[in-house]
């Protein structure tokens, strides 16, 4: 192994990884500067029940008539997003757990995901460029992000078989895009992750409360909607 | 009253820059999480009946309805935009043309129905965001004339449509003697400020201005349940322009005005009338811009028509309801709050052919009058245009009725079954309960 792909896959690597969680916890500071308002009436519902719900609508495709619609296109999220859990597993593994990938299935696997997620990225690519909405909507950060991840996902195919004997630019390749990645994401749209659990948390907590969701799941009974199930803070009664 | 509080358009301000500064200023953590975690993923398109019927135009999709807000906050707020604008599409305003082509953007084409965000994976609240610009610019005095002119109606006289005490009171009497020629019993009464009762009854002023009837169906119900209730004399409308102009401090006086006339009467419970809006600012977000806590049970009428049915307190016939029915969500009740199943399950024993359209419950469509755009009559022409997915629907279920429990949806619905000629009438839950009430005989409870 090369100087140059020992520092970048270890070194390099950590301090973008670093600094990605610098930038991260000083945007978590920022989120929390903004106030949240205090929920002031009876609920009719539950926010605990409401806020799982929400968190766990990504894995309900039924849930939204927009993705129940067309699951071709909830195909390729789940393709994609599992290519990127594999491809960023495969930047942990490939310096801190090699031998993982002189498994052949292994190493297979990982590809089947990898490429899988590249093909997905390519669609999506396409129907970005192709839909006259998403084309009018989108900005450069959409395009370069969705074209940096299609070549994350190129690289980390040819990188996960770890075999520096044959050649060692897909691994330069695949840490050099990594480390860049890790610089990047924050000022990116592909920091959506991060603001995932916010949204989801707020809209949830709304909607819970007021027994709009889990859908279906709320007694309908006036009892239930006429008494008090929560005390709001400084009731005397 | 209230007047002063209502901001008018200052051609020589500085608007752009208090635009800016509200901006800033009231951003809240659920706000600031919807405008920077969209995606463009552009899935909200197809959710949105503006899209639906404008399939073409790519402005009428709610992710970029909600861009133009959010380029703004990319601009001046969000990190990358302030930085590098051009390469997140960041953008700002820099005239009073700019705010009123935003206006046009989240008054005149978006009724803020939320149907978007139900079907965003991020749990993006586009609704949150387009009712946050709309409020910033109604502090500007950049808002559609008739927004303007009910906000004043209801800051000046505490109901948005300036009726006048004596009307109120009047129109009260005329109904209370029309239930009581109809039932021939003299002890009818729609009171007033009576104290310590179970129910203070709270009501939308088209009930007193334009048809008064579901004001004598609920007398006569509540008066064969055997109900203890009153109405206020002050802090009887249940509406709130507040929620569509995007108003907070409308929408705390207005919400307060009802929450303590309960308090004042010592009332047990407050009974919203059939109304969407109505219902979601009264029972859910009136509480939060009042700074108010619940102290006491806040409910629709159609809950308590529901309870009356439950307890046997009221017996009814549906062979009364024979014609087709079905039943019309409104987005501030099922969307925007907790009410789906309850009005089913009292049309389904008022009427004898009910019948589901499709969609439904919180997937259903707007009635293209919500968000306050009944009000805005240079909006009228898209408004139309666009309800052709709701005539669509509405004309698939073959019904004679389109039950809806919203004041604005009635008038949403009349509008879209007269412009696209439907065989169709609006009834509301009332109607039909008391259609089909069965009253007891005389010397029976009552």
């Amino acid at each position: 192994m090369s100087d140059m792909l020992r520092l970048i896959e270890n070194e390099v690597q950590l301090a973008a990884l670093a600094f990605l969680g610098l930038v991260y916890i000083v945007r978590l500071i920022w989120i929390f500067r903004f106030a949240s308002r205090k929920e002031r009436t009876f609920a009719a519902g539950s926010q605990g029940a409401g806020i799982r719900r929400s968190l766990a609508n990504i894995a309900m495709p039924w849930a939204m008539e927009s993705t129940r619609k067309d699951p071709w296109l909830y195909a390729q999220f789940v393709v994609f997003h599992l290519g990127v859990a594999a491809a960023i597993a495969a930047t942990f593994i490939i310096p801190y757990a090699p031998h993982v990938f002189e498994i052949r299935a292994v190493v297979l696997l990982f590809q089947a995901v990898i490429g899988a997620a590249f093909l997905a990225g390519v669609l999506r690519l396409v129907r970005r460029l192709v839909n006259p909405v998403l084309r009018l909507i989108s900005s450069a950060d959409d395009y370069v992000s969705l074209v940096l991840m299609i070549l994350f996902f190129a690289a980390g195919f040819l990188a996960v078989p770890n075999d520096i004997d044959r050649a060692e630019w897909p691994l330069i390749a695949f840490f050099g895009l990594t480390a860049f990645f890790l610089v990047y994401v924050p000022f990116s749209k592909i920091s959506h992750y991060l603001y995932y659990p916010f949204t989801r948390f707020y809209l949830g907590r709304t909607l819970g409360h007021r027994g709009a969701i889990p859908q279906g799941t709320r007694p309908m009974s006036p009892g239930k909607d006429n008494e008090r199930t929560s005390r709001p803070k400084g009731d005397p009664r | 009253m209230a007047g002063g509080r209502l901001q008018t358009y200052d051609p020589a301000g500085d608007n752009v820059r208090r635009f800016l500064e509200l901006l800033a200023g009231r951003l809240t953590r659920p706000l600031t999480v919807s405008l920077t975690a969209c995606v463009h993923c552009g899935l909200c398109a197809e959710s949105c009946h503006y899209f639906l019927a404008r399939p073409d135009d790519p402005t009428m999709t709610p992710v970029w309805k909600a861009d133009q807000i959010r380029k703004v906050f990319k601009r001046h707020i969000d990190w990358t935009g302030r930085i590098l604008p051009w390469w997140v599409k960041a953008g700002s305003v820099h005239d009073d043309e700019d705010l009123n082509r935003l206006k046009n953007i989240v008054f005149g084409s978006c009724s803020a129905c939320r149907r978007c965000t139900y079907n965003c994976p991020m749990g993006v609240d586009t609704g949150l965001l387009v009712r946050f610009t709309r409020g910033l610019l109604t502090e500007l005095g950049v808002v559609p004339e008739g927004v303007f002119n009910v906000s004043r109606d209801q800051w000046e006289t505490g109901n948005q449509m300036a009726v006048s005490e004596q009307d109120y009171l009047e129109t009260l009497e005329w109904m209370r003697d029309e239930v009581r020629a109809e039932l021939g019993d003299d002890k009818v009464d729609i009171p007033i400020d009576r104290p310590d009762c179970d129910i203070l009854y709270t009501i939308n002023p088209r009930e007193i201005k334009f048809d008064p009837r579901p004001i004598a169906q609920a007398a006569k119900i509540f008066h064969v349940a055997g109900e203890s209730w009153t109405l206020p004399r002050w802090g009887w409308d249940q509406t709130n322009f507040g929620l569509f102009s995007g108003d907070d401090r409308l929408g705390a006086w207005v919400a307060r005005n009802v929450y303590e006339a309960a308090e004042r009467l010592r009332a047990k419970r407050i009974v919203i009338s059939e109304c969407g809006h109505g219902y979601r600012s009264t029972r859910w977000e009136g509480y939060t811009w009042a700074g108010f806590d619940q102290r006491v049970p806040t409910e629709s009428v159609v809950v308590t028509l529901k309870r009356h049915l439950d307890q046997g307190r009221i017996s009814v016939d549906p062979s009364r309801n024979a014609e087709g029915v079905t039943f019309h969500d409104s987005c501030n009740i099922a969307r925007s709050g907790d009410l789906v199943e309850e009005p089913r399950d009292v049309l389904r024993r008022v009427c004898s052919d009910f019948r589901e359209m499709t969609p439904n419950r919180r997937e259903n469509y707007c009635c293209t009058g919500g968000g306050g755009l009944l009000s805005m009559a240079e909006y009228r022409p898209l408004r139309l245009e666009v309800a052709k997915i709701k005539a669509e629907q509405l004309r698939a279920t073959g019904a004679k009725y389109v039950c809806t429990m919203c004041h604005n949806c009635i008038d949403g619905l009349n509008d879209v079954i007269k412009h696209y000629k439907l065989p169709m009438k609006v009834v509301q839950v009332l109607e039909l309960v008391s259609k089909a009430l069965v009253l007891p005989e005389k010397g029976g409870r009552g």
